[in-house]
């Protein structure tokens, strides 16, 4: 007899009780208009709102995102309101603004990527001190569900994307397949299981800083090797996943390896650092030209750079073809092409690669400072 | 415990601001014959083969003059002004292409629209699989009913014979959008 005692269908002890009809209502409103990602949003009033505007000194018509070709502006109000939708409670608003802040810096949103085939996302990782001041999750379960600061952080961004730049699936974003990370990618770094210095202080900010480092990207890609505590062949797993020929729209790709705090050790254990690593897979991220050549990809069109056969009307040769050793073509095109950062949980040897969408740059995302709590907040 | 419900209005999440509905197209040629064609190319594969081809047709066929090649800095957003006003200066009509992807289907519309505004005739192409991005962002210029040639998708692979096919097919619709009689 005791099951039935929490059988289905009896009331949940100590919740609210709601008008279910009024709650739907409002948000089917919000789906019928467009305004949603497919899931149903928090429903927003001005009263709401203004919860999220009292945890930011900045003004709410600052600018934040201007898409000059769009003729769109997201300000800090706007970035508010579809904080609220996406169901973002007030305390995590700073980290959606300094999210904001870091894409603002990126180059590609304003150049019209995220209305483009390729389907890319953009990825946060957050640092420092705020991470458990509002429960981000840094560890198992660290790109998957369950988390409400991950979940609805990354879920503010799309539906800003949506909602104050137009950018409608079928319509002015055409993505040909898109990635699961457009709902939501939003990691926090697992600094307390990492053997070396985290992100933001490799970047000249304080320990003691709270940060989010922005990039656009296209995939998140598995590293699965449970079987060594060799260095090198752990590095060399991982480069193969990060120079598979599929990432290389343009010339070069660029990635955030996203070490599990097991294949860190690996590294740090045999007393590499983490520049060391990230040295390690630089070098390493190499393909035969013949490889190249099976996939048509040898060579770049004059146009638009894109990597085509040699053979296409349009194909010049890159770089490596035009240098000393033409038969072994880099496909990190710049040193910081390769960035390495600690999340997941401390139980098995599981990374993964973030391809990062563009052309090489010397770091390949924007980092930006998440406002300090109000004191005594 | 009464619980009282305070109803509230919701808060628009949209950044919409449209611009100002203005559909007004620049002014027709009646002929042709002796005008200056501009090529604005985008850079995606295929467009110049494409505005050449194009440009071929209007030679035999129109009596036009020699066109007048511009590329743009980059496809994904419409051309810089200094570049539409240049064009406008030294051309009669304008065609654009090819919109054949999600960020430059919307920039070639954007720019057809921009051109007509300064007084140039325009004619942006695109491929007919992009047709929906092409609409949405005449409907963000605040000119719904922009008529451009949407031409059969895929452009980029074709071969030469494939790029005069689809020039040829277009020529209709070019005439038709410069507002002069086949």
């Amino acid at each position: 007899m005791t099951a039935l005692d929490d059988a289905p269908g009896t009331p949940l002890a100590d919740a609210p009780l709601v008008d279910a009809a009024q709650i739907r209502a409002a948000m089917d409103h919000y789906t019928r208009q467009g305004l949603s990602d497919g899931l149903p949003v928090v429903p927003v009033t001005e009263e709401y709102l203004q919860e999220f505007l009292a945890v930011t000194t900045r003004d709410p018509d600052e600018v934040l995102l201007t898409m000059a070709h769009l003729n769109r502006q997201l300000t800090v109000r706007l970035a508010a309101v579809n904080a609220a939708l996406a169901g973002c409670r007030p305390d995590f608003f700073p980290v959606v603004l300094a999210a904001w802040d870091a894409l603002a810096t990126e180059p590609y949103p304003v150049r019209g990527i995220w209305q483009s085939t390729t389907g890319t996302a953009p990825f946060l990782i957050v640092n420092g001190p705020v991470r458990d001041r509002i429960g981000l999750n840094s560890r198992g379960n660290v790109f998957g569900s369950g988390f409400p600061a991950n979940a609805t952080i990354g879920r503010a961004i799309r539906l800003a994307a949506i909602n104050v730049f137009g950018l409608q699936p079928h319509q002015l974003d055409q993505a040909t397949q898109a990635t699961p990370a457009k709902y939501t990618a939003c990691i926090a770094a697992n600094e307390e299981d990492s053997p070396w210095e985290p992100l933001h202080v490799e970047r000249g900010l304080a320990a003691g800083d709270s940060t989010v480092t922005a990039t656009v990207i296209r995939s998140v890609v598995h590293v699965e090797a449970r079987h060594t505590h060799s260095p090198e062949q752990l590095a060399r797993d991982v480069v193969d996943t990060i120079t598979r020929t599929g990432a290389l729209l343009h010339e070069y790709t660029s990635a955030f390896v996203v070490l599990g705090p097991e294949h860190a050790r690996v590294f740090a254990d045999a007393g590499w650092s983490k520049e060391d690593t990230r040295r390690f897979l630089l070098t390493h991220a190499v393909r035969p030209r013949a490889e190249l050549a099976a996939v048509g990809k040898d060579a770049i069109s004059r146009h638009t750079r894109w990597r085509l056969p040699a053979d296409h009307p349009d194909a010049v040769p890159d770089q490596a073809g035009r240098g000393t050793d033409p038969d072994l073509v880099p496909v990190l095109g710049s040193p910081g092409s390769v960035q390495v950062v600690v999340a997941g949980a401390d139980n098995a040897g599981v990374s993964a690669v973030v391809e990062v969408f563009g052309h090489p740059r010397e770091w390949p995302a924007s980092i930006a400072r998440v406002e300090a709590p109000p004191i005594g907040g | 415990m009464t619980a009282t419900a305070t109803l509230a209005p919701l808060v628009d999440p949209t950044g919409r601001r449209n611009k100002a509905a203005d559909s007004t197209l620049a002014p027709r040629p009646t002929s042709l014959r002796g005008l200056t064609v501009g090529l604005l190319d985008n850079t995606k594969p295929n467009a110049t083969a494409l505005l050449t081809a194009i440009a071929g047709e209007l030679r035999q066929r129109y009596d036009v003059a020699e066109p007048r090649s511009y590329v743009k800095d980059y496809f994904g957003t419409p051309a810089e002004p200094e570049l539409i006003e240049r064009i406008v200066r030294e051309c009669d009509v304008v065609i654009t292409a090819i919109g054949d992807c999600g960020s430059c289907s919307a920039a070639t519309v954007a720019d057809g629209v921009l051109f007509e505004r300064a007084g140039l005739p325009a004619v942006s192409i695109c491929s007919d699989s992009f047709l929906m991005s092409a609409r949405a962002m005449a409907g963000l210029e605040g000119f719904p009913g922009f008529e451009f040639i949407a031409v059969q998708h895929p452009v980029a692979s074709l071969d030469g014979e494939q790029i005069a096919q689809r020039a040829r097919g277009a020529m209709p619709e070019v005439l038709r959008i410069l507002g002069v009689e086949a």
